[in-house]
């Protein structure tokens, strides 16, 4: 039967099966999703129903590299809790390598879980996400409300790795709402 | 009664949408244009020797924290070297200032940094990071223009489209060739005593990092 379909086709399959599998939150294959803004606004209302974590990070960021495995470890911690651990890397996509490096960082990283790349313009991504640095957490509650913007915009309140078990914790022990 | 009205939506309008066109504070949590600019004491520079801000007669300073491990310093390099290089026959100083303390951020790391690309501005560090935090700055490359009073004028990007250094060491300007130089235009106005048409942007670039 496989021998129907021109071999691009089915080449486009499998690269397709495992694209979807690197999008369920336990298996090992990682992935890195491209999106536009647009697309990322519709990725986040298709999971609301979960307390969704949404790491903003790139390459370059040192204490963004530096925070990451805690995010992973927030993933394992949470992930069976009603809990969607994302992240969006902001790498400038002019930048090959840099994306090909992103990749390879999230493999490292053993990051299982959802891992988008936000394909556009690096300025123009800071200003649609409202982020005027990184790292930044986002973190949006069961029914979709954005409840924390944890960022390091004030030199006198950085937010710390506990800021961010601290909201998910608090969100988590919420009464589930419709 | 219409002029009570009118009175009032005045005042609205001044309080409103007066206080950040004349006071900045849109980006910068700490301090706002127009506010003293906050001084330093004997911080150490890359050539050895240590720089108060009261070293500095010249009419226009130009503080600008950068961080030796950042790609965006790096992308800005050549740029802030040519500002520098640019005003040196007139009365404006640039201030370079580092705050990390990581390994690669601090003074050996900036002497270094500083003879490979050919600085042509002081480099000063400060290991209690309280200048960074007096200023608000969080990105670097963050530049602040100082007018002859001392007043902050501008905080904010070098250009509309900051640089930053790619993988492969080549530099990307992130929105093509810059069209609008604020800090340029900020010193050309300060020198000229005349109000500087762009007082704040969002700084784009690494974060710095503050110990809790």
């Amino acid at each position: 039967m496989g021998g129907a379909y021109p071999r691009a086709r089915l080449a486009g399959f499998f690269a397709l099966l495992l694209h979807s599998c690197s999008f369920k939150p336990q298996t090992l294959v990682v992935g890195l999703q491209p999106v536009h803004f647009d697309q990322w606004k519709r990725e986040l209302a298709s999971l609301k129903g979960n307390v969704v974590v949404v790491d903003v990070w790139a390459t370059w960021c040192i204490p963004c590299r530096e925070r990451f495995p805690h995010i992973v470890d927030l993933n394992h911690r949470y992930q069976n809790r009603g809990v969607i651990v994302v992240s969006m890397c902001v790498d400038d996509r002019e930048d090959k390598r840099a994306v090909e490096a992103a990749r390879q960082f999230l493999l490292d990283q053993h990051a299982a879980f959802r891992n988008y790349f936000m394909d556009e313009n690096i300025l123009d991504v800071f200003e649609k996400m409202g982020v005027q640095g990184i790292p930044a957490v986002f973190i949006y509650d069961r029914v979709g409300r954005q409840r924390y913007f944890l960022n390091a915009d004030d030199p006198n309140h950085q937010f710390t790795t506990k800021d961010v078990d601290d909201a998910v914790a608090a969100l988590v022990s919420e009464p589930a709402k419709m | 009664m219409t002029f009570r009205i009118f009175e009032r939506t005045l005042a609205f309008l001044v309080l409103v949408a007066g206080i950040p066109l004349l006071f900045g504070g849109r980006y910068n949590k700490v301090v706002q244009i127009g506010m003293a600019a906050p001084s330093f004491e004997n911080l150490p520079a890359t050539d050895g020797r240590s720089y108060s801000m009261s070293n500095f007669k010249e009419d226009v300073l130009v503080v600008v924290f950068l961080a030796n491990h950042c790609p965006w310093v790096r992308g800005n390099d050549p740029d802030l070297i040519k500002l520098a290089n640019d005003y040196k026959s007139k009365s404006v100083r640039v201030i370079a200032i580092g705050v990390n303390l990581r390994q690669d951020d601090i003074l050996p790391a900036m002497k270094e940094r500083a003879t490979k690309s050919g600085y042509n501005f002081i480099y000063l560090h400060d290991a209690t990071q309280q200048i960074g935090r007096r200023y608000g700055a969080t990105h670097t490359p963050e530049y602040f223009v100082l007018n002859k009073e001392r007043k902050i004028v501008y905080t904010g990007l070098l250009t509309n489209s900051p640089a930053v250094a790619e993988y492969n060491g080549s530099v990307h300007y992130t929105r093509g060739a810059p069209k609008q130089f604020y800090v340029r235009d900020a010193i050309d106005a300060s020198l000229a005593g005349k109000p500087v048409p762009a007082a704040e942007t969002s700084a784009q670039g690494c974060t710095v990092e503050y110990e809790h």
